[in-house]
């Protein structure tokens, strides 16, 4: 078995875009963004001294009259529809807790989940008892933002077939921020995987499944084995996440296939080597380049 | 500005301890040539100059000098001269100096501060270009070699297009080999100074250690000093101890060593025991097996004096006392000297030894002071030296030589000549009496100085009082100055005014330094050594009449009958009316006449300085007496032509009176507000067992003495009076000062409050005030006032007791020291009078000794010694002592104590170094013992010559310097 | 005086800075993957790592909770190997716990806590070598792993500390300056709107010097904060520069 060792060195930082002069947008705490009384306090400000001030360091996005700061990297600020991925934390009275990288855990209602046998189904004391039979601590699920409560915590529901606790598959947590709004989240990659862009930062990566059988109302988790080639390509995916998470590109799913499709001449495991990464992230930053000129 | 290059320095410690300091590099540091033609970013400082002029020989062209450590340390007397200029002090040299020698890095730093020398530090270690770091394997000073050699390299580089080259001067021959081979000027020190045409410098050269080897055959004489290391192993381990050597006065090969933390003396005995140590040296002893243990031998040892130095290198080291009969009670514990932890030489005052061969260069110069060893030294001008008072300095004590190595110094002067005796009892002293160096005149306000609107507003204006200064005639610094107004309500309104030097001196700045160091103003006979610059105590603080003055005042409302209702202290501004003798004021106070303000002031303050007085003594303060003299001097010549004894006024009591009092108020109010960190002035009470020859004395006459108490003490005094010798009394109060212990400053936090008590005055608690201009402690006194009324900052410093205790050590030692040169200086003028005369005069006994009567001489305030037994012949003197009742008897005359003599004042010459006073007894007639008078010397020889007579004119040459005697 | 020259007559440090000169300052943000944000900073060679994770749920006893502020959870610790006299440091010794409390306090005061009612935010120091100014470079690197987290903050909160050295105030003391005995300032301040937040004095100092040496130290605080800002902002638009590539395509 060979063992790659590698001593201390700089990594390899990527091309360097930036020729030092501020775009003008760009804010640190405390740098006061307009002296304006006419603008609306949106996210990542605060007014103090009739200014409206930065609180976190990031980029200034005005809608209209509304002033927010986007900052690099965040917890999830959950908006009712988003897609997310979380993981079981804990049961209370009817109801799931899910720690979604929110600032608080989410709450998965017992009401707002589908039940095996029928959606209007009534809730009985029974299917309360029943709770740690569906999901149980630990459980990784897909979900949407029912709602945003008033002290920020999301209310989540599962009601949709997409939706529902995860079988398997793969795991990554990076930057909610990193990933890019889209129509959809859920996409059948062309190369035999599929892949779940969680807005809270959260992305799954599984085999694609076939047929989606309804009666266990998703709830029975499938256990054959995933062949090793399978294995392989749900490996590459996740590295090739990484890699382009690890250069704060936005994510979305023609730039992870571009990734994929980069990275098929590196060996899965040497995907994790800094300086082939920043490599790989370079060839999809280039290819999404010239399709955009 | 910052090359942000992060170094990391790895020393190692206690064997594992790895430390890592950042050092950060620049490349900014400016070389300090005013010849640069970089743009060194300067900030005004250029010190080396553009064209450095020297006359070498050996370096024709225009140079700087870089002196390599060594250097500096052994031939810092070269680098002083005036005529080395334009030399770079390394950051690496200084450093090292600074760790091996505290005065010559003192020496260095004032150097750096005259402006005329044109020294420069450079910091090398901080420059990126000369910075050098440690390689592997290479030794520290191999390193700093290195380093300097790397800057005078980049030196050389940086002025390549001046005509100026950089010579570096080492000792070290490999240094030299290595500078060469860099292609760098490279001479040593004695090269180099020979090339120079001042040729007096090459005598002050220190001898370097390998030429002495050469010529003493390697003959070994002593034994090896140990290595530090080996020292503090030793000491560790408990087989060495470490203590300061002091050697016996009358036996130069004994000495002994104070240990820490031990009472008793540790005893060395023996040239080969004492192997090389000087006086004052901080030595490591090893104790010597019980068996060989020693006593000090009574015998009086004085190196000879006249003996050819071949003879003495010959002899070899047998003087040791060996004969170990010292019966075994006697005993005391003994030790060798195995090691010397740090030397502690300073220069020495002496002469030279006379030589019979005169051409010969080497020669032995006697200290002046006993127990220091003789010293060979090297010089060519030894016939002209051979009359003068040197200086010379100890480089070496090698093992092969009996004597250590030194070089000259500087002459003093003459010996007998009244200026360079002066110097040597300042120096012998420890007085600090160089001129001030520029650092601390820079401190200095600017003249002309003015009062500035600010100042007024700061300050209580008292300049429409009528206040005055009353102080001995010629004064220049007068500190003090009083005033007296009656109020509306029959009280008075008395003030005493001081002068502000606390202004003008600021705390921690050079001026300052020096004032502490100094301590005190010394006053000699003829010559006052001050302790803040001319500048101050003749003029800015100087409270002179008819000009505005800073006076720090204290203000108090007196009743009639002296009692305080109120004290008041202020910063203010005065204007002296008049500036008084004591006679002056005494005259007005007299004159029935003189109806003006300022009379009636000095009268008010006369009134009731009587009555604070006498309560004063009610309460128990000692009226002590103690002799001073004044001489009359020669406007001419400048000697002494007369001696007086000083006489006191009512007015010279009435300053003293106020001067008290406000030092009384002022230690109440700072002790209140510092408890812990006061400087206040305690006299401990005496332990009893010290007034025995008192008591024993004042028996004789049939009086009983009371010392149980101050006030006991004070009341029997007065009491004792015999009618038909006025001077009993005088005579029994100068005993009594004898007995009392010395008056001490310290810090209140260092002591419990039962023990500020000031014996001598009778009074819980006191302090000095008055005297800001001539007494440091009194400067202390000022800052602490000023913080309590809010009139000035702090600081941390004055706010340490420990470092205010430290300071008041200091004080002590310099106080003490003044009065001894004070007291020298008395003696020396002594000596002068009476060199060209012989005098009969009458005096008294004041102690009977068991070889000696100590006579009192009124008429001079001198005190002698006429010694009952002629050392010159060892014969039984014709005396006999009777211990029990303190008598001397010679067939049927006995000499009691207090007795009237008649002796005869004369100068013993025997002795070139230190002359003495010596007097005969002329009556009572004891055959064989007693000289004839002068008068029937005179008679005898033809009588032809006429009497010399002494003129009594008091012709005061120079104003004789104020000195008042308030040593409470 | 005997031992080391703090301030050389030649006006400079022992380890060649001039009086208001600061260390060298490295700082490296985001070096933790799991850790919502943090930093690594260098100042001279006392080296710290922060950490901060959350907002999140209240941990351990909800009791902890308050109803209308953010909760801030500090933890400082030094490495057996930062000394120079390796020891073993149970954590909670009484050096470190005052240490938490003032990190604590310091901010408090900074982060707008009012915005997250109900959660717990955890600041975690560690310093890895110690040369001195410990405080202030885990308030500085703190700060950075808080803006890397993105945590509302009024203004970034700058620590330095400064003394009085032969009548000369000096900034930015390493550990043998500060050992020396003599007085040390220590100040935190929000270096855009002039407020200090934190200020500390060891020994004594007299009080006309006070104003001194905080002056100076507020000046150093700047100096820190302009570093610190301008390699911020720096990688700030890197990113930025990044996003648009992405956006445009």
């Amino acid at each position: 078995m060979s063992v790659d060792i590698r001593l201390a060195s700089s990594r390899p930082a990527g091309t360097d875009l930036y020729h030092g002069e501020n775009p003008g947008n760009i804010v640190t705490p405390g740098d006061v963004i307009t002296a304006d009384s006419g603008f609306m306090r949106g996210h990542g400000t605060y007014m103090e001294d009739e200014c409206l001030h930065a609180s976190v360091a990031g980029t200034v996005e005005r809608v209209n009259k509304l002033i927010s700061v986007r900052p690099l990297k965040t917890r999830y600020n959950g908006e009712i529809g988003d897609v997310v991925i979380g993981r079981i934390r804990e049961l209370a009275q009817k109801r799931w807790k899910v720690e979604t990288h929110s600032r608080m855990d989410s709450v998965l209602m017992l009401s707002s989940v589908n039940l095996p046998g029928g959606e209007l189904r009534r809730r009985s004391e029974e299917d309360e008892k029943m709770m740690r039979h569906y999901l149980k601590e630990g459980d990784l699920i897909s979900a949407e933002v029912q709602n945003v409560m008033s002290d920020g915590c999301l209310s989540l529901h599962t009601r949709s077939l997409k939706y529902g606790k995860l079988g398997q598959g793969c795991l990554v947590c990076i930057s909610p921020s990193l990933v890019l709004r889209r129509k959809t989240h859920f996409h059948n990659l062309p190369i035999g995987a599929s892949i779940i862009l969680g807005n809270n930062g959260f992305i799954w990566i599984s085999p694609t499944v076939q047929d989606k059988s309804e009666e266990s109302g998703g709830y029975e988790t499938n256990l054959q084995p995933i062949p090793k080639l399978d294995r392989e390509v749900i490996a590459r995916l996740r590295n090739c996440v990484l890699a382009l998470a690890e250069c704060k590109m936005l994510l979305f799913d023609t730039c992870i296939l571009y990734a994929y499709e980069a990275s098929l001449k590196y060996a899965v495991k040497d995907l994790l080597k800094p300086e082939v990464a920043v490599e790989v992230v370079d060839l999809v930053r280039q290819r999404l380049e010239l399709e955009g000129s | 500005m910052l090359t942000n290059k992060v170094f990391i320095k790895k020393t190692k410690m206690g064997g594992v301890m790895k430390i890592v300091r950042e050092h950060y590099l620049r490349d900014d540091i400016n070389c300090g040539s005013q010849a640069c033609t970089h743009n060194c970013d300067s900030d005004g400082k250029e010190p080396l100059e553009e064209i450095p002029i020297s006359d070498s020989k050996l370096v024709m062209k225009p140079h700087y000098l870089v002196p390599d450590t060594n250097v500096v340390l052994h031939q810092i007397d070269i680098l002083e001269d005036p005529s080395i200029k334009n030399v770079i002090i390394l950051q690496i040299v200084l450093d090292e100096i600074r760790h091996r020698s505290a005065p010559i890095y003192k020496r260095v730093k004032d150097i750096l501060a005259s402006s005329h020398k044109h020294f420069y530090t450079y910091c090398n270690e901080f420059n990126m270009h000369t910075y050098a770091e440690r390689q592997p394997g290479e030794s520290a000073n191999d390193r700093n070699d290195r380093a300097i050699r790397k800057a005078v390299a980049w030196y050389a580089d940086h002025l390549k297009d001046t005509e100026i080259e950089v010579v570096l001067i080492t000792n070290d021959a490999g240094n030299r080999k290595q500078s060469v081979l860099d292609g760098l000027k490279a001479y040593t020190i004695h090269e180099y100074v020979r090339s120079l045409s001042n040729m007096s410098l090459i005598d002050r050269l220190a001898n370097p250690l390998n030429q002495m080897n050469q010529d003493n055959n390697g003959k070994v004489l002593f034994a090896e000093h140990l290595g530090l290391a080996e020292i503090q192993k030793g000491i560790r381990a408990g087989r060495f101890l470490q203590g300061t050597l002091l050697i016996s006065r009358e036996n130069y090969l004994e000495a002994f060593v104070s240990v820490k933390d031990q009472e008793k003396m540790i005893f060395v005995q023996g040239l080969q025991n004492l192997n090389r140590a000087v006086n004052d040296d901080n030595v490591a002893l090893e104790m010597l097996p019980d068996s060989e243990w020693s006593c000090p031998s009574s015998m009086v040892l004085a190196e000879d004096e006249g003996k050819d130095e071949e003879d003495e290198e010959n002899r070899a080291l047998n003087e040791t006392v060996v004969d170990n009969k010292v019966p075994k009670e006697l005993r005391q514990p003994t030790a060798r000297i195995v090691g010397i932890i740090k030397r502690n030489w300073r220069q020495y005052c002496g002469i030279l030894q006379p030589s019979i061969i005169k051409e010969r260069t080497r020669h032995l110069f006697i200290p002046a002071e006993k127990r220091i060893p003789k010293i060979r030294i090297e010089t060519r001008q030894a016939q002209t030296l051979a009359s003068k008072r040197i200086i010379v300095a100890i480089d070496s004590w090698p093992r092969n030589s009996r004597y250590p190595l030194g070089h000259f110094v500087r002459c003093l002067g003459e010996i007998g000549d009244k200026d360079t005796e002066n110097e040597v009892l300042l120096l012998e002293h420890d007085v600090p009496h160089q001129n001030f160096s520029e650092a601390v005149l820079s401190f200095l306000p600017k003249m002309p100085w003015t009062i500035t609107e600010d100042d007024v507003k700061r300050r209580r204006d008292l300049r429409h009082l009528d206040i005055c200064s009353v102080d001995p005639p010629g004064c220049t610094d007068i500190d003090d100055a009083l005033h007296c107004r009656e109020l509306d309500n029959g009280n008075y309104e008395v003030g005493v005014h001081i002068a502000d030097v606390s202004h003008f001196i600021r705390p921690g700045n050079a001026l300052d330094q020096e004032a502490a160091n100094r301590g005190t103003t010394v006053y000699l006979t003829d010559k006052r050594i001050d302790m803040v610059p001319d500048l101050l105590s003749s003029n800015l603080c100087s409270l002179r009449s008819k000009v505005y003055r800073f006076a720090f005042s204290v203000l108090w409302e007196i009743t009639p009958t002296a009692d305080i209702v109120k004290t008041d202290f202020t910063k203010s501004i005065i204007d002296s009316k008049a500036s008084l003798t004591y006679a002056e004021a005494q005259l007005k106070i007299d004159d029935p006449n003189a109806h003006d303000n300022l009379t009636k002031s000095l009268r008010g303050l006369n009134k009731l300085a009587k009555i604070l007085k006498k309560k004063r003594l009610d309460n128990g303060a000692l009226s002590l007496a103690s002799t001073e003299v004044r001489f009359y001097v020669d406007s001419e010549t400048n000697d002494p032509i007369d001696v007086k004894t000083k006489e006191l006024m009512d007015t010279n009591s009435m300053v003293e009176e106020f001067m008290l009092l406000a030092n009384i108020s002022v230690a109440e109010k700072i002790l209140y507000e510092f408890p812990d960190n006061a400087l206040l002035r305690r006299h401990p009470a005496p332990p009893p067992s010290n007034f025995d020859p008192l008591i024993k004395a004042a028996q004789s006459k049939g009086f009983t003495i009371d010392v149980s108490s101050g006030k006991a003490l004070a009341d029997s005094l007065d009491q004792a009076v015999v009618p038909e010798n006025p001077y009993f009394n005088t005579m029994l109060r100068i005993m009594t000062t004898r007995c009392m212990m010395q008056a001490v400053y310290f810090s209140s936090g260092m002591l419990q409050p039962q023990d500020y008590l000031h014996y001598g005055l009778a009074t819980p608690i006191y302090t000095h005030f008055t005297s800001p201009i001539r007494r440091y402690s009194d400067i202390i006194a000022h800052r602490l006032l000023a913080v309590c009324i809010g009139a000035d900052a702090s600081y941390p410093e004055l706010l340490d007791k420990s470092k205010i205790q430290s300071l008041c050590n200091n004080l002590n030692f310099r106080h003490k020291m003044a009065q001894y040169a004070g007291r020298a200086s008395v003696n020396l003028h002594t000596h002068l009078f009476f060199k060209k005369r012989i005098q009969d005069e009458e005096g008294h006994v004041l102690f009977v000794r068991k070889n000696a009567l100590q006579v009192l001489i009124p008429k001079y305030g001198l005190e002698g010694t006429v010694f009952l037994n002629d050392d010159g012949q060892k014969s039984s003197s014709i005396f006999v002592y009777d211990e029990e009742n303190n008598t001397q008897t010679a067939g049927d005359v006995t000499i009691h104590v207090f007795d009237p003599l008649i002796v005869q004042l004369s100068i013993d010459r025997s002795n070139v170094q230190h002359m003495k006073l010596s007097l005969k007894l002329v009556k009572p007639m004891i055959p064989g013992f007693s000289v004839q008078s002068v008068r029937e010397v005179q008679a005898n020889a033809t009588g032809s010559q006429s009497k010399t007579s002494t003129t009594d004119l008091p012709i005061s040459g120079k104003p004789p310097q104020k000195k008042k005697k308030r040593t409470h | 005086m005997a031992g080391m020259e703090l301030l050389s007559d030649q006006g400079f440090r022992m380890d060649g800075r001039k009086p208001n000169e600061l260390r060298r300052i490295r700082f490296k943000k985001g070096v933790f993957r799991q850790a919502d944000g943090s930093a690594y900073l260098e100042q001279g060679n006392t080296k710290v790592l922060a950490a901060v994770y959350g907002p999140h749920e209240i941990r351990g006893s909800r009791g902890k909770a308050l109803h209308d502020k953010l909760l801030i959870n500090c933890q400082y610790s030094m490495a057996t190997f930062s000394t120079q006299d390796r020891k073993r440091r149970p954590r909670g010794d009484r050096k470190a716990q005052e240490m938490t409390s003032h990190l604590k306090q310091t901010f408090d005061a900074v982060v707008l806590t009012e915005l997250y009612p109900k959660v717990q935010l955890d600041i975690f120091v560690e310093v890895l070598q110690s040369d001195g100014g410990n405080y202030c470079a885990s308030v500085n690197a703190a700060t950075l792993a808080l803006m890397d987290a993105g945590i509302p903050m009024k203004d970034y909160v700058i620590a330095c500390s400064g003394s009085h050295m032969r009548d000369t105030p000096i900034v930015d003391m390493n550990h043998l300056e500060e050992s020396s005995g003599g007085a040390e300032v220590i100040m935190a301040i929000l270096p855009r709107c002039d407020q200090i937040v934190f200020l500390e004095m060891n020994s004594r100092l007299h009080e006309d010097h006070l104003s001194g040496v905080m002056d100076h130290v507020m000046v150093g605080c700047k100096d820190i904060f302009n570093i610190l800002n301008q390699q911020v902002q720096d990688e700030l638009c890197q990113k930025t520069e990044l996003d648009k590539i992405v956006t445009t395509g």
